[in-house]
């Protein structure tokens, strides 16, 4: 938390986060270009992204928190409609309809879902008396439910998840009743079957199937988790050197620049290099720990600790799913992965973060 | 608004409930680092060999295959190479101007044209090279040597074929090579480094293997091993480089035991006809001549034959690629003689002094059946000498008729006949030794004295193959023992077979030599017509094998009309006497006397080796 002071503005920022992301950005860059076999079509249009999104992370970070606490509806709703558009209009892309093209950039508006939905119910439910009733828990579920389903049939069960847990987490947060989550956690058990066969599409019932026996059909579906296995198993200890991983580099490694970037780093890193990216991940979340339990108020606590949440969540469904310990969604890992809109929407994310930190509360009456 | 009281208790509880999370998900990392580090630590060197084996593809290369030599050093089957024009699709972007650029310097055929454009993509994705013209002439290859430097994407490579410059002497003795079956193939590559990879051929044949002959007994120690090419390849199977190269081993060298020049002395005496002669060094057992004829080429078969060609030779009538040396069932005939004569000797059934009167045929005393010698009114007086000279088949009826059949059986086995003579040899006939017990067994009839009486004669039942006439000839040679016969030199297998006898002495071989000496050397010898066609001294006898069992001669005239049931002419001789240092064995097929036919063959080998 710091305070510049300038002739005209005050500068916000908290210098261990902006160093900690810049650093793991610039890590980013390193490791994408290995993992893109040195292209550097990919490595200059990862850096434009990174650059702009740290700009935009440092703009987004100078609001008051008030700004987004009074916009959050505006943004859940802007969001929202932006969806609406992708099903009407989104281009297909693997039978899933998930981006909106503009041309030059093409944009996934479920990512934005992603950081306008923990916002929205922070404002909603920072003034809620504690235990949180059952008509704003009601009301909480309904505005999850229509952000989760929204996504879910694009199809895109990972940032949907994603969502539903960035609600839930929010929600738990502000004090959601203990009884409800006792039985809403029973209702779900029991409807489990029922989700199975109705909610998942065939193709992500046999990724979870794939999930507890990858030797069933190593050149099928667990093609891709049998080869990820071999690249972090075959990295060792100190790893194959740089640019040197024969699994990324003769194409035996799937998405090597989106969701399986950790298994090129931990085939040419290895453990060790596996265990000093996890160091920094981990310093960035304790960072946002100690932040949101200092934050000025009940509204910055919510945001803080949901949006932190997010990206630990992301980054866990994502080491999960390269390690082999949880099914294969689509999934990228933050500040290292390529891409728009999901690298862009964590700028944003501390960006806000980095808002509702830094800004002291003013002295009121 | 809450108030502060309120605010407490919540600030209270969002640390607790966040505590509860980060707990959660501190217990997730331990997880997820408890699984990176059983990948990368516990199960290393695991997943190090799976990376390997990912980025890694074998290939065998095919071992040359050893030559084979004569005894003299000679090369008898070589490799040769032949050179391919090939391809390597990967770096070629347009196939279609690609050939046609190349057909402004070599012709190629459209099915060559065909087969290009069918394999190129799959040959292109895999990075694996394509032959477009096999066999190029020495104007092609000039032709594009020229022009290489503008083609990266092609070459010239060198693909042996199997050669011998003695096409059709040798094919007999050394067989052709061939497409290996399936079993012979698995065979073939169990000892190969990595059995079901890719094979880098050596030859334009691709696998090939031993049919017959000695490509086929000494298959294994001609093929040689296989080297291993490693590639660098990627997850969809295309070579990026070369790795390591761990050269095949040449198949060793054969070194047989045969004598070039014997074979092309037997294919000038045999002039086409069908028969067989081999001819074996009575020192060591080691087999020079091993000719049957008629032949075909081994190299047409080992490189390729035309159908239209290749049916001429199966169905031709005379059966070229049966080896009669090795496999033709031939009745011994007058040959078995000495034989008989040794077992009349040592079973003291007669001495050298015992004689006969022959009045040119043996009547049977239990039934008064009749049989006949070859000349009319018969040899007179006729002692054991004289009846091997003279070739008296009364003399050897009527001591065949003393012999016990049992004993005789023995006898004649121990002379070769009845089982193979040659331990590498390539699907060598036993022949037969008939006995009682094989009579009622085969042909559900007892065993009759008239049976043995033709015995004597060598006719009847008996058969023997070229390749054990000369055995039992090299036997009678080497005075009673002699070496398994073999096809290389330093055969280090081999053993001696003895033939037991008592009574049967030194001084008796030295007369026996003379007998035989005299088929050819006394003025009534069978074969006294052979005694201006060498300078040495040869021992021998002649036989003439009946096809049809005849009363007389007249029959005979009237049979001889039709080719295929004239006499087969054969004739046994070692020499230079008194001290043999080969022996030789001739079956002409049909030839009708074995003195006159067969005889200046056996003569002509032998001068051959000899001189």
């Amino acid at each position: 938390m710091r305070l510049l002071k300038f002739k005209r503005f005050d500068f916000f920022y908290d210098s261990y986060l902006l160093i900690s992301i810049i650093f793991l950005s610039l890590i980013g860059l390193i490791i994408l270009y290995s993992a893109s076999q040195e292209s550097s079509a990919i490595i200059i249009k990862q850096s434009i992204f990174v650059f702009f999104g740290i700009i935009l992370m440092i703009i987004v970070s100078q609001p008051d928190p008030a700004f987004y606490k009074n916009l959050s509806g505006l943004f859940l709703i802007f969001s929202v409609f932006l969806m609406l558009l992708t099903i009407f209009f989104g281009s297909e892309v693997n039978g899933a309809k998930r981006w909106l093209d503009f041309g030059f950039f093409t944009l996934q508006p479920s990512e934005l879902i992603k950081i306008a939905l923990p916002i929205f119910l922070a404002s909603y439910l920072y003034d809620k008396p504690l235990p949180i009733n059952l008509k704003d828990t009601f009301f909480s579920i309904l505005i999850i439910s229509i952000s989760f389903f929204l996504i879910v049939f694009q199809p895109d069960l990972g940032t949907s998840i994603v969502v539903l847990l960035a609600g839930f987490y929010v929600l738990f947060l502000a004090g959601l009743s203990w009884r409800f989550i006792g039985s809403s956690f029973a209702i779900f058990l029991l409807s489990t079957p029922f989700l199975w066969n109705n909610l998942l599409q065939p193709f992500q019932r046999q990724r979870i199937a794939t999930l507890f026996n990858p030797e069933a059909d190593p050149y099928g579906t667990a093609w891709n988790i049998t080869q990820s296995k071999i690249a972090i198993g075959s990295g060792g200890i100190s790893g194959k050197g740089y640019g040197a991983g024969s699994q990324s580099h003769l194409d035996f490694l799937p998405e090597t620049t989106s969701d399986f970037i950790f298994a090129v780093i931990a085939e040419e890193f290895g453990f060790l290099g596996a265990l000093a990216l996890l160091s920094l991940y981990t310093f960035i979340l304790f960072r946002c720990f100690y932040l949101s339990l200092n934050a000025r108020d009940r509204f910055c606590r919510l945001t803080i600790g949901g949006l932190s949440l997010i990206f630990v969540t992301t980054i866990f469904v994502n080491l999960g799913m390269v390690v082999g310990i949880l099914p294969v969604v689509g999934m990228p890992l933050p500040f290292i992965s390529s891409g728009g809109t999901s690298l862009l929407s964590f700028y944003i994310a501390f960006g806000i973060i980095i808002s509702m930190a830094s800004h002291k509360k003013l002295i009121r009456q | 608004m809450i108030d502060l009281q309120e605010r407490f208790i919540e600030r209270r509880s969002f640390i607790y409930r966040l505590f509860l999370i980060y707990f959660l998900f501190g217990t997730f990392l331990l997880l997820i680092l408890y699984q990176i580090f059983q990948l990368q630590i516990s199960n290393y060197s695991e997943y190090e060999i799976a990376a390997l084996e990912n980025k890694t593809h074998e290939m065998n290369i095919q071992p040359i295959r050893g030559l084979i030599y004569d005894r003299n050093g000679e090369v008898l089957v070589k490799n040769v190479p032949t050179f391919n024009l090939i391809s390597i699709p990967n770096k070629v972007n347009d196939p279609n101007s690609f050939i046609d650029d190349i057909r402004n310097f070599i012709d190629i055929t459209l099915e060559e044209e065909a087969i290009f454009y069918e394999k190129f993509k799959s040959k292109a994705r895999y990075n694996r090279e394509l032959v477009i013209k096999r066999n190029l002439n020495e104007q092609q290859i000039a032709s594009f040597e020229v022009r290489k430097h503008n083609y990266p994407s092609l070459f010239v490579e060198k693909r042996y074929s199997r050669y011998t410059d003695y096409p059709s002497i040798l094919s007999h003795a050394l067989g052709y090579i061939g497409a290996p079956s399936d079993a012979e193939l698995s065979q073939i590559l169990s000892e190969a480094l990595h059995p079901r990879q890719e094979t880098i051929f050596s030859y334009g044949n691709g696998f090939i293997s031993g049919k017959t002959g000695i490509e086929k007994t000494f298959d294994n120690e001609l093929r040689g091993k296989f080297g291993e090419k490693v590639y660098e390849v990627d997850a969809r199977g295309k070579l990026l480089k070369e790795i390591s190269i761990k050269s095949p081993e040449e198949g060793k060298s054969i070194f047989t035991s045969l004598d070039l020049g014997s074979h092309i002395a037997a294919n000038k005496a045999l002039n086409g006809r069908m028969g067989a002669v081999v001819a074996i060094e009575i020192e060591t057992g080691q087999i020079v001549t091993l000719f049957s004829s008629p032949s075909f080429s081994i190299n047409d078969l080992s490189n390729g034959i035309s159908r239209d060609k290749f049916n001429i030779l199966i169905n031709s009538p005379q059966k070229p690629f049966f080896n009669r040396a090795l496999k033709g069932r031939y009745p011994p005939a007058s040959t078995i003689k000495p034989a008989i004569g040794i077992f009349g000797l040592e079973n003291k059934l007669i001495d050298w002094n015992f004689s006969i009167e022959d009045p040119g045929f043996f009547t049977l005393p239990e039934d008064g059946r009749i049989y006949r010698g070859w000349k009319k009114g018969g040899h007179g007086k006729v002692n054991l000498n004289k009846a091997i000279a003279v070739s008296s088949n009364t003399y050897f009826f009527s001591l065949a008729y003393r012999s016990d059949i049992n004993k005789l059986g023995d006898h004649f086995s121990q002379l070769g006949f009845g089982s193979k003579v040659c331990i590498d040899c390539f699907d060598e006939d036993p022949g037969l030794i008939p006995t009682p017990e094989w009579k009622r067994n085969k042909l559900n009839s007892g065993w009759s004295l008239g049976d043995t009486v033709n015995l004597g004669v060598g006719q009847g039942y008996m058969v023997a193959t070229p390749i054990q006439l000369a055995y039992y000839s090299g036997m009678i040679a080497n005075k009673g023992f002699i070496n398994k016969l073999s096809l290389i030199q330093n055969q280090e297998d081999s053993f001696s077979e003895l033939i037991d006898l008592d009574n049967f002495k030194e001084l008796d071989w030295n007369k026996l030599h003379r007998a035989m000496t005299d088929v050819i050397d006394s003025p009534a010898g069978t074969s006294r017509r052979l005694q201006d066609l060498k300078s040495f001294k040869v021992a021998a006898k002649s036989g003439t094998a009946e096809l049809v069992s005849l009363d007389s001669k007249e029959d005979y005239l009237l049979i001889r009309e039709n080719e295929e049931q004239r006499d087969h002419a054969i004739m046994i001789a070692f020499g230079p006497m008194p001290s043999p240092k080969y022996a030789v064995s001739v079956v002409i097929e049909n030839g009708e006397s074995g003195g006159a036919v067969a005889g200046p063959v056996a003569i002509e080998v032998l001068k051959e080796l000899i001189e």
